[in-house]
């Protein structure tokens, strides 16, 4: 066995984050680490990384006990992680971010052609064709992930562990991806590869663990298990119906937009929506979906030739505040940035959009807003000690649902959700499913935007295919499947 | 009773300015028979009172994320500008003159930062040297002197034996703590500097408010330069040299985080405090003026880490 975690336990006040968690990597094995959000992944990672020390519990590797005290130490052992957020200098060169760190030469000699032709080298082992002279802020993502894994290739690593590394790339990017993986693995390299989506654990690894709850669920080949068996470990309970749908769309068009142009985008779109209505946007990363999103909402500019909402005609949307007045409300992609002050406890965050209605300028009612705060904690079913708590100690499905709370409170007409599952783990997708639903029930013509073929498929009515900043297509509920949307996805099909 | 004191033990954790307050208070009065005083603590006070002012238009800035190093020179300008009036005998006029004075410098400030997508730290910092030549040239380089009384009475006079400027003072804190506690603009100026993205999002036009801030920061450096006009029955064009950095320092000290999203205007009353007893702790005990910023900067530092531990 190349690498063994045993009974590792590690607590940070009031929480007991691995308990006895054990976990072992054999040479040149694709292991695949599975658990929800708050499952204690990233903390194993992070002690295999030397950035915790664990309470209890031994880490051997070739059969000889370590200790990793800082990241540096991890390193040394040939360990390298390739976090999510890429840990990489935009402003400096492929070469020079490969050898950060362990420049050949000395600091007043650093020599810069060595680097160059050894980065060379690195790359063509990943066949992947780049000058290494190049700066990293010129590289897309998943070029960029090749940068980490070449480095963590010149730390002559032998196990290189990868923190979701599909999930900002695109579909035919996934599949080279996983062909360096293979190639790696071949190599006697061995890869701990962390993900959400079940299907690329069936893809890519040779061996699947499963923690829930900072507990060590199980060990299994991956030709052992179907998914039913997986997603029972991962949730510790039979999930009868991940995507759940029984909206009823009426007749009746409550939105609907034609030629809109918005900045990214090229070509124009139009499309409607019906009172009742789930209607999905989909395409791969760069397809322009997001800046439709930002667009319709007046967050990016725009312009169009005719807009309605509920009959009535829009004559612009210069910014989100003319998109709230018009009754088109946003769920936005990335709830940190976009959806949460996260310093800021629950109450302010939900007082943002809708302070106008309590009180007027001079004179806020916080009293009522803090009021109707318990109410919508208790609506959403927000898990948090109280409407004081501080948004960035809640989980990710709880922050979101704090995101829903605060933009459907206006009872808007139109509710565009971007990506609103990312991120978030399978109780809480269920939960945010089941509102879509509801809200389509009421009335409200939902807008989902997401990546996620199976969300689109299972939930959505019609779904617009986009590629290139273009629509390329809109599916029926009849045609909606998977094949269909990849073909239209990548260009394969084209009409209108 | 134990709440309450466990509630006050807490307000201190999160004020060290307080805290330093409360330590520095009781060493002076053992050391020094003369800084414990009525008028002493008075004398304190009043001096404290030009640097809190500046220091709660500087409050809101901060908390919004951005800065004003133009308060100096918008003080030394708006006195300067008035003075001419004020020395015509219009005192209402006058002091009119330097709130417009103020406001449109600060409109200008958040003007180039919101639509010219400025750095606030570049703007003020060009601001500040247009404001002071443009000060420098208007008052030819020489003072402009004798107002009239109505108008020395904001600097000087007293009510019920509280000297005016303490007065402006707590109106003044008073005003910014509603503002930032009550109104609209307060949350947005907060939320604009926890998130401006998230902000914008929400609706808000981010571009707005931030020019209130400045215009409230401007307006605000107005007032300081009034006091100190009244109390000195005069305006120079050198008014306010460096007292943005004074500025700055109170809004630390009182807690506020350069990133933005987090600060109190209490915080920097306290901040204001603080660096007036120690100041003049330091001229009652007999300190060289030569060290007396050496002291002050090594309080800022102490205040910032302690604030760091929590």
């Amino acid at each position: 066995m190349l690498l063994e975690m045993k009974t590792i336990t590690k607590s940070f006040p009031g929480v007991l984050a691995l308990d006895m968690v054990s976990f072992s990597v054999e040479k040149g094995e694709v292991h695949a680490l599975l658990g929800e959000n708050g499952a204690g992944k990233s903390t194993l990672i992070k002690v295999l990384g030397g950035v915790y020390q664990p309470d209890s519990g031994e880490i051997l590797l070739n059969e000889e006990r370590v200790s990793f005290h800082t990241p540096h130490d991890s390193q040394q052992k040939g360990i390298a992680i390739i976090h999510q957020e890429l840990m990489l200098a935009d402003n400096l060169t492929i070469a020079e971010n490969i050898f950060l760190g362990k420049e050949p030469g000395n600091a007043f000699d650093t020599k810069f052609k060595v680097m160059l032709k050894q980065s060379k080298k690195y790359l063509e082992m990943l066949d992947f064709d780049v000058d290494p002279g190049k700066k990293v802020g010129d590289l897309n993502v998943s070029e960029k992930q090749l940068v980490e894994i070449c480095k963590a290739l010149a730390y002559n690593s032998k196990i290189i562990v990868m923190d979701e590394p599909t999930a900002t790339i695109t579909q035919h990017e996934v599949g080279k991806l996983f062909e360096i993986i293979r190639n790696l693995s071949e190599k006697g390299i061995s890869v701990i590869f962390i993900t959400h989506r079940l299907s690329e654990v069936y893809q890519i690894a040779d061996t699947v663990t499963v923690l829930r709850d900072g507990h060590y669920i199980g060990t299994e080949p991956v030709g052992n298990m179907n998914e039913n068996k997986l997603v029972k470990m991962m949730v510790g309970r039979e999930i009868e119906n991940m995507y759940p749908k029984y909206n009823e769309p009426q007749e009746k068009v409550i939105f609907q937009v034609k030629n809109i142009t918005v900045d990214g985008l090229k070509g124009s779109v139009s499309f409607d929506v019906r009172r009742g209505e789930i209607y999905g946007i989909t395409g791969l990363v760069g397809s322009g979906k997001s800046e439709l999103a930002l667009g319709l909402f007046g967050a990016s500019a725009n312009a169009f030739k005719e807009m309605q909402i509920n009959g009535h005609n829009i004559q612009s949307i210069n910014s989100p505040s003319d998109a709230l007045k018009n009754g088109i409300s946003i769920v936005p992609e990335d709830r940190k940035s976009q959806g949460l002050i996260l310093p800021f406890d629950i109450t302010t965050n939900l007082a943002l959009p809708n302070v106008k209605n309590f009180g007027s300028f001079f004179n806020v009612l916080w009293k009522r807003i803090k009021k109707r705060a318990l109410d919508e904690i208790k609506r959403f079913n927000i898990k948090t000690p109280g409407e004081n708590q501080l948004v960035k100690n809640l989980s990710g499905g709880n922050q979101q649902k704090v995101v829903l709370a605060k933009f459907l409170m206006q009872k808007p007409e139109i509710v565009i959700f971007v990506e609103p599952t990312r991120g978030i783990d399978v109780g809480a997708k269920i939960e945010v499913y089941n509102l879509i639903n509801d809200l389509a029930n009421q009335g409200i013509g939902v807008i989902l935007i997401s990546s996620e073929i199976p969300e689109i498929v299972s939930l959505c009515d019609r779904a617009m295919v986009m590629h290139r900043g273009k629509k390329v297509f809109v599916l029926d509920r009849t045609e909606l499947t998977p094949e269909n949307i990849l073909k239209a996805g990548t260009g394969l099909v084209e009409n209108e | 009773m134990n709440k309450i004191i466990r509630g006050f033990l807490a307000f201190l954790r999160r004020n060290p300015a307080l805290v330093g307050i409360i330590g520095v208070t009781i060493a002076l009065s053992i050391i020094t028979d003369s800084f414990l005083s009525v008028y002493n603590i008075i004398n304190v006070f009043r001096q404290t009172s030009i640097m809190a002012i500046m220091g709660f238009g500087m409050t809101m800035v901060i908390i919004s994320g951005g800065i004003d190093l133009s308060v100096g020179s918008v003080l030394a300008l708006s006195a300067g500008v008035s003075a001419s009036v004020l020395s015509g005998g219009y005192a209402f006029l006058g002091i009119l003159v330097a709130l417009v004075v103020g406001a449109a410098v600060g409109a200008f400030n958040g003007f180039m930062i919101t639509k010219g997508k400025l750095q606030p730290f570049i703007v003020t910092l060009a601001t500040m040297a247009i404001a002071r030549s443009l000060t420098l040239g208007y008052m030819q380089g020489m003072p402009i002197s004798r107002f009239p009384d109505s108008f020395t009475f904001i600097g000087r006079g007293t009510v019920a034996g509280i000297p005016m400027p303490i007065i402006i003072l707590l109106s003044i804190f008073i005003l910014s703590f509603y503002i930032l506690k009550k109104t609209r603009l307060g949350l947005y100026i907060y939320s604009i500097g926890g998130n401006e993205e998230a902000t914008k999002l929400s609706g808000i036009n981010v571009g707005k408010y931030k020019i209130y801030v400045y215009v409230i920061s401007g307006v605000f450096a107005a007032v300081s330069g009034m006091i100190l006009a009244g109390r000195l029955n005069s305006a120079q064009p050198t008014f306010g040299t460096g007292y943005e950095l004074d500025a700055i320092a109170t809004v630390v000290l009182g807690g506020a985080s350069l990133k933005g999203g987090k600060g109190t205007v209490y915080g920097t009353l306290f901040g204001a405090l603080l660096l007036g007893i120690i100041k003049n702790g330091m001229n009652l005990i007999g300190v060289s003026p030569f060290y007396q910023d050496a002291v002050k900067g090594a309080i800022i530092l102490i205040a910032v880490l302690m604030e760091r531990k929590e």
